[in-house]
């Protein structure tokens, strides 16, 4: 050691001694202050008078920021009340008499600019900044009648004041109230709706804006001919019935599932796929067709294993996380992936509910919003009891699956107690782990020794006879794991074994060592007093088996040749259990062979029958909540409680101690209330958003001081009210149904998307909506109406998703194997949604790619696209399905054959020209050379 | 609060203001336009600069634009090192490890990514100055070596993480976490492409397949999806490029014709749609795209001694397939593509036992092998580039996501990652040729002198392309986002 002089890194040795002791930022000015500060601060001072000396230094650097004006940060410089709370950091200003503790000096003297105070601005003369540490040093006394303001006297963000319904416009010839809304302001600029719109593309219009489906020729000529008779009544009439389509629903979960991201694999490297994470589509699409109250479906999502729909908290882990393998053994590391994971649920619940970036105030308040640090720690603190992971999710309902299961559960004990009483020991296998039960003995320390070369085990779980659940091996329970440094690799360490974390951080035996008899490796487990066992669980990776598939480097290969020993009083290892003798003995014995294969076929059947784990999320008690200061995890600071916005009365009346269930559903009330100013909003105008292509508030996932302001205010508050407060509408109150279909009723939703030269030149982009706005449809309506129009849909609703990709190794990239076959006619929303892969087809129309959330798609326009649309496998073989389905219905008619290709791709007859032009080209070369042609036309992809 | 709309500034001018600002935003529909209805002046990218939105046509989206000021780069080659190489055992020389060798100074960490840590090992290759500046560089990678003079290193970077997948998203987006824009979505987003034929922005993955992140290392993020990169390589055409083979040539073209003349009837109803026009010309691109992509992609028709200087064959079947697409790249830039990205290595699970540069067993056997294939092939790009007079305006990105550490791991063969310093290095328009900037410590084990961060490094290589790091945004979901988050400067040192 005394070979090494850091000669020229002095850093080095100072970070060693220092870091330990001062985590904080505020290591480097601690350290300083060691060095210099103390001689000058323990010189005589004169008193420092706060009046006299320290408010002018405030008032003439901090004031303007921190005053009347802003109170930037809630921090406010004038007044003795605001200067003892402390900013939205939570952190206090002023610590009597102790500078390293006082936030008022740490950002003073911040070397950062990020950080610094005063912002933009040279920082605070040394003289000023050492008069406010000896004022700290001396007390840090203000006077009692300094200010009497509360440093956060609320927000002026338009979104975050009440609710009030606005007085409808009176406009003449308009009794629909949205239509006076916008109507008044198309007057206020010279504009008026354009006239109203061909029955076809109504039609067209509506079906695939409720559906995503284009409708049929058939559909197309009976609602033309009920428009000839009625066209309010024939309108009214097909949106009830779209409305009532079990396609709705599958349409509106598109939306939402891109709002959150949610995906069916991890993301980063491994990208593992997420096994059973469609409950949680199938769960949004029947809440849409169910016309769930947004309230309740709100509810549902954050807390629904309190309300009997565990699978709808799928909503919480929605975004991408990174897996325990590709984080590291850094314990920093460990601590960034899950604050990391807190911060992606606080997106999800932010951008989707709330319409605000919370995560903007993850390392500093809100630089535009009233959101302080505090307010987001407080908030992640809600879902400290949440990790991403799966379980088996609750239920009310006793479905086909409980009952079964419960069923096969009794079958399964009755065998047990016949093994039990006969054999006394016998094993079962439950895949992704390995259990063997024994008589029970009583000791205070256990051996489990693998008989095996090499051994690899995630968790060891040991149980007595008269508690199921509860692991008598865990590390938290005080008991301690043992085994010899030779049985055990350097990257997997022995307390891994009974730490409680499933997956891939194991207990295993060094790479390249083979161990033999004689030399079995083995682990010891010391309890703190006597226990009493009688099962033991091994498995060398139960995370995957309940969490993921699709891998073709994992097999549930859980141990299962072990021997099991206890310490009886004279220091001796007595044998419980030895498998492979349990298991010759029990083959030899024709009884006792038939009762284990009946073990055996009953643990099958719970398996494969009972209710399948979901990748819905895991409950884990709630750590202790904290700010964390810049955002690192490495710098705790004050104790926060789950809470919702202070700004929006979110004091939930919780504390660290507060279980998690209760945090989460306090903090869904919190949002589901209608005095909550920002949810009603934030919904209306994303129903808004997607029947116009644009959001009253274009930023449909932003309504803070970045985001755009609404087009039309008082609209937007006028849906708002009346989605909570029906009051036109009659219905039900938060009827998303009842929205669209008040918004469809609209002049403005059905006027004709014709544009017009006056129009064109006032406001080309129709934000008043002097048109209907028509844009290119998602990838989704492409592909789903294509496959409509070969009459090759499979148009079941839910169920497991299909699949293009292929079987991976564990850290490979998933390729894509099959994307245009039978197995993948179903609606693209059941394809496998990875994150970041491509799926060589339509992931090039601007399909999310589920790593960021995305309240709103962006449309563009590539020749990738093109060659896609044109030459992908799917697009050719669609092609020839639809050009034999046209000429099957017309066999010996070429010309009505073709004729047929427009009604069934374009749902319309071909204009003369057409016919001609395309009749030519199917003669000289084959219908499917204009059926492929047709499904690329713009008309196709465009929504009239 | 008597002086409201004084407090809400800027916002409350937004406010007043709403009439003139819808009349400014109704410019075009579908995404792009979005960018518009934002106040133009509103400084919500953190630098306290105004963002520069490129005018995109939704028409035209590759058109060539203007660059924020003038550029020393038009084009950009980057080569990117997946897996980690160990700049210890490479450029960055370090006597004290020799005299160290084998043992454990204090100060070094107990557990490092993979778990314990063992002694420092000297550099697993020998060391000699090279060329005129003297530079010592390792024996690994002597084709490389010779060309140090042209080359302006980075000794100091350091990184967020130690993971190879975050690492990988920071440094080609900037954000550990996956759905940013990557470095050539973002630089094509802000000046489109002069050879509107081939895509604008194309990555090669390396023959054993995609790096960790996947697609995220050059995806378009929350970018229009004009602006993705497009993947290919001398081996494999781009997804769906070729006619099907079920479909004759004139079957083909009649299909084309057809979809034309029937938009053409279709647009006489929309008069000056933008977006339906967009994407009729979409499909004339994609025509031109199905001759220019197999003509560049065409390397067989390069004289023999490129073949031979680029050592397409004689070493490894994987150095030979590294070596065509080092041909591609070179052809790539000389047709006007905007962004090259060449990667050397890929996730873990391809190829022949070692896959990119990650190391933690064996190194001195694993990064040989990843050095076959990467040194000739890569030199002779560099130096064909530089005779073909491309460096002028080419920049040359040679990088990786952390280094390794100067000790080994407990197995005693490997190094583990090293995140607190790294090297990379540029070459070509703008940057000192023959220059090292940046120190690590007598280890290389932390930076210790000028540290360049991720976004510095990403800042320096805007800044090269003319491009204000701080000035270059995109609105997505209340946030300006930069490459550069709220960070970064540009290393003014390392500038002609």
């Amino acid at each position: 050691m005394d070979a090494f002089h850091y000669q020229h890194t002095p850093n080095a040795i100072l970070e060693n001694l220092i870091m330990p002791t001062f985590k904080r930022t505020r290591a480097a000015f601690a350290y300083a202050f060691l060095l210099g500060g103390l001689a000058a601060a323990t010189a005589a001072q004169k008193p420092i008078d706060f009046i006299t000396d320290i408010q002018p230094i405030l008032e003439q650097n901090c004031l303007e920021c921190h005053g009347p004006d802003e109170a930037e940060a809630e921090f406010r410089v004038d007044s003795r009340k605001a200067l003892l709370a402390g900013g939205g950091s939570g952190i206090p200003t002023v610590v009597a008499g102790d500078i390293i503790e006082s936030y008022l000096v740490e950002v003073l003297r911040e070397e950062d600019d990020e950080y610094r105070m005063p912002q933009k601005a040279d920082p605070l003369p040394e003289a000023q900044i050492a008069l406010i540490e000896q004022w700290i040093e001396q007390g840090g006394e203000i006077p009692e009648d300094f200010g009497d303001q509360d440093a956060f006297g609320g927000t002026d963000l338009w979104s975050m004041q009440p609710v009030t319904r606005p007085q409808v416009p009176d406009v003449s010839d308009t009794a629909n109230p949205i239509d006076a809304f916008v109507r008044q302001a198309l007057h206020e600029n010279g504009l008026d709706f354009n006239p109203r719109a061909e029955p076809r593309d109504l039609i067209k219009r509506t079906s695939v804006l409720l559906t995503g489906l284009l409708p049929s020729a058939e559909d197309i000529r009976s609602f033309e001919a009920a428009s000839a008779v009625d066209p309010e009544k024939a309108f009214e009439s097909l949106v009830d019935e779209l409305l009532e389509s079990p396609h709705f629903g599958e349409r509106w979960a598109q939306h939402w599932l891109d709002v959150i991201r949610w995906a069916e694999t991890n993301g980063s490297e491994a990208n593992l796929y997420r096994k059973n994470a469609w409950m949680y589509r199938d769960y949004v699409v029947d809440a849409f067709n169910d016309d769930k109250p947004y309230d309740e479906f709100i509810r549902e999502q954050i807390a629904g294993d309190q309300l009997g729909v565990g699978v709808a908290t799928g909503f919480l882990v929605a975004g991408p996380h990174v897996p325990a393998a590709t984080v590291g053994r850094e314990p920093s590391a460990i601590r960034q992936a899950r604050a990391d994971r807190l911060d992606e649920i606080a997106q999800t619940v932010g951008a989707s509910m709330m319409g605000v970036t919370v995560s903007c105030a993850r390392c500093h308040n809100h630089k535009f919003d009233p959101i302080s640090i505090k307010d987001y720690y407080s908030l992640t603190a809600v879902f400290e009891g949440i990790e991403f992971g799966s379980r088996y999710p609750e239920s009310t309902v006793d479905g086909p699956a409980q009952q079964q299961e419960q069923k096969l559960r009794r079958e399964l004990a009755a065998t047990r107690a016949i093994l039990a009483e006969s054999a006394g020991s016998w094993q079962e296998d439950w895949k992704g782990w390995n259990e063997t039960f024994f008589r029970p003995v009583t000791t205070q320390q256990v051996r489990v020794t693998f008989l095996s070369p090499r051994a690899s085990v995630d968790e060891l779980k040991l149980f007595g006879p008269d508690d199921d659940e509860l692991n008598l091996a865990l590390a938290e329970t005080g008991t301690v794991a043992a085994s010899p440094e030779r049985y055990t690799d350097f990257r997997g360490p022995v307390e891994n074994i009974n730490d409680g974390v499933e997956g891939t951080m194991n207990w295993r035996t060094p790479k390249g060592a083979k161990f033999e008899s004689g030399d079995w490796p083995w682990v010891t487990f010391t309890f703190p007093e006597t226990r009493t066992i009688s099962r033991i669980a091994v498995s060398s990776n139960r995370q995957y088996f309940l969490e993921t598939d699709y891998l073709s480097t994992y097999q549930p290969n859980s141990p299962k040749d072990y021997r099991v020993e206890w310490m009886n009083a004279d220091g001796e290892w007595v044998e419980s259990v030895s498998t492979p003798d349990l298991q010759d003995r029990i083959k030899s014995d024709d009884r006792l062979a038939a009762f284990s294969a009946e073990v055996s076929n009953a643990v099958d059947a719970v398996l494969g029958q009972g209710p399948q784990p979901s990748f819905v999320g895991q409950f884990i008690k709630p750590a202790k909540a904290h700010v964390f200061h810049r955002g690192s995890p490495e710098s705790p600071r004050v104790e926060v409680a789950p809470a919702g916005l202070t700004v929006l009365d979110g004091d939930l009346g919780l504390d660290s101690a507060t279980p998690d269930a209760e945090r989460r559903l306090k903090f869904a009330n919190w949002i589901a209330d209608p005095a909550n100013p920002l949810t009603a909003r934030v919904m209306v105008n994303r129903i808004w958003h997607h029947v116009f292509g644009t959001g009253i508030v274009p930023t449909p996932g932003d309504f803070g001081f970045a985001g755009a302001l609404p087009s039309h205010p008082e609209l937007l508050d006028w849906m708002a009210d009346e989605f909570m407060v029906p009051q036109v509408a009659g219905d039900d109150a938060w009827s998303i149904k009842s929205m669209i279909k008040q918004i469809l009723l609209s002049d403005a939703y059905q006027q004709s998307s014709k544009p017009h030269e006056v129009g064109l030149a006032k406001d080309a982009g129709a934000m008043f909506l002097w048109r209907f706005p028509p844009r290119r449809v998602e990838a989704e309506v492409i592909r789903d109406s294509i496959l409509l129009a070969s009459g090759k849909l499979d148009a079941s609703i839910g169920g497991k998703s299909y699949r293009i990709h292929n079987e991976k190794k564990t850290y490979a990239q998933w390729q894509v194997v099959q994307n245009h076959g039978p197995d993948t006619w179903r609606r693209l929303l059941y394809q496998e949604r990875m994150r970041r892969v491509d799926d060589r087809n339509f992931t090039a129309f601007d399909f999310p790619d589920c790593g960021q959330v995305r309240a709103k798609r962006p449309v563009s326009t590539t020749p990738l696209q093109a060659l896609n649309l044109m030459n992908s496998p799917f697009s050719v073989n669609q092609a020839e399905l639809i050009a034999a389905r046209a000429a099957k219905t017309h066999p010996d008619d070429a010309v009505k054959a073709t004729a047929e290709l427009f009604a069934l791709i374009l749902g319309r007859e071909p204009t003369a020209d057409e016919l001609t032009l395309s009749s030519e080209v199917a003669a000289a070369s084959g219908l499917n050379v204009v059926s492929r042609s047709l499904i690329n036309t713009n008309e196709f992809a465009f929504l009239p | 609060m008597n002086n409201a709309e004084e407090k809400i500034s800027y916002h409350a001018r937004k406010l007043l203001s709403r009439r003139d600002f819808f009349n400014q935003a109704g410019m075009a529909m579908g995404g792009l336009s979005l960018s518009q209805l934002l106040a133009a002046d509103s400084p919500t990218n953190f630098s306290g600069k105004s963002p520069i939105r490129p005018e995109i046509s939704p028409d035209d989206p590759y058109s060539p634009r203007e660059p924020h000021f003038e550029a020393a780069a038009k084009q950009v080659l980057m080569i990117y090192l997946p897996g980690a190489i160990s700049h210890v055992d490479t450029f960055d020389y370090k006597p004290d490890l020799i005299k160290y060798h084998g043992q454990k100074p204090p100060g070094m960490p107990a557990v490092t990514f993979e778990g314990p840590t063992g002694n420092i090992a000297k550099p697993f290759w020998d060391f000699k100055p090279r060329g005129k500046s003297g530079k010592m560089v390792s024996d690994l990678i002597p084709n490389l070596a010779e060309q140090a003079d042209d080359f302006c290193f980075f000794h100091s970077l350091t990184t967020d993480t130690s993971a190879h997948p975050q690492g990988e998203n920071f440094f080609n987006t900037g954000f550990t976490m996956e759905g940013f824009p990557s470095f050539g979505s973002w630089v094509t987003y802000a000046l489109g492409t002069a050879n509107e034929e081939l895509p604008s922005f194309v990555a090669i993955n390396d023959p054993r397949g995609l790096a960790r992140s996947g697609k995220n290392n050059f995806g378009n993020g929350f970018l229009p999806a004009a602006f993705q990169g497009t993947d290919f390589s001398a081996k494999n055409p781009p997804a769906n490029l070729g006619r099907p083979a079920s479909i004759s040539p004139s079957h083909d073209r009649q299909a084309v014709d057809l979809l034309q003349r029937l938009n053409a009837k279709h647009l006489e109803k929309y008069p000056h749609d933008a977006d339906l026009a967009a994407r009729i010309a979409s499909y004339e691109l994609a025509g031109k795209m199905q001759t220019s992509v197999p003509d560049v992609m065409n390397i067989k028709g390069e004289p023999d001694y490129i073949h031979e200087e680029y050592g397409v064959s004689g070493g490894s079947e994987l150095k030979g397939e590294y070596a065509k697409n080092c041909i591609l790249a070179r052809r790539l830039l000389e047709k006007g593509v905007r962004v090259v990205q060449l990667f050397n290595g890929s996730d873990p699970s391809g190829g022949n036992g070692i896959t990119n540069w990650d190391s933690h067993s064996d190194i001195l056997k694993t990064h040989a092998m990843q050095a076959e294939i990467m040194d000739q092939p890569t030199a002779a790009l560099i130096n064909d580039l530089k005779r073909r007079g491309m460096l002028d305006q080419t920049l040359i990105v040679w990088c990786t996501e952390f280094g390794r550490m100067p000790f080994l791991q407990a197995n005693g063969t490997g190094r583990d990652h090293n995140p607190e310093t790294f090297t990379s290095f540029l070459a070509g328009a703008g940057v000192k040729p023959g220059f090292s900037y940046g120190k690590s410590d007598d280890f290389g084990f932390k930076t210790a002198e000028n540290p360049v961060t991720v976004y510095d490094f990403n800042a320096t290589l805007l800044h090269l392309m003319g491009l204000d790091h701080e000035r270059l945004s995109f609105y997505h979901n209340g946030i300006e986002r930069r490459l550069t988050h709220v960070h970064g400067h540009v290393v003014g040192d390392v500038l002609l």
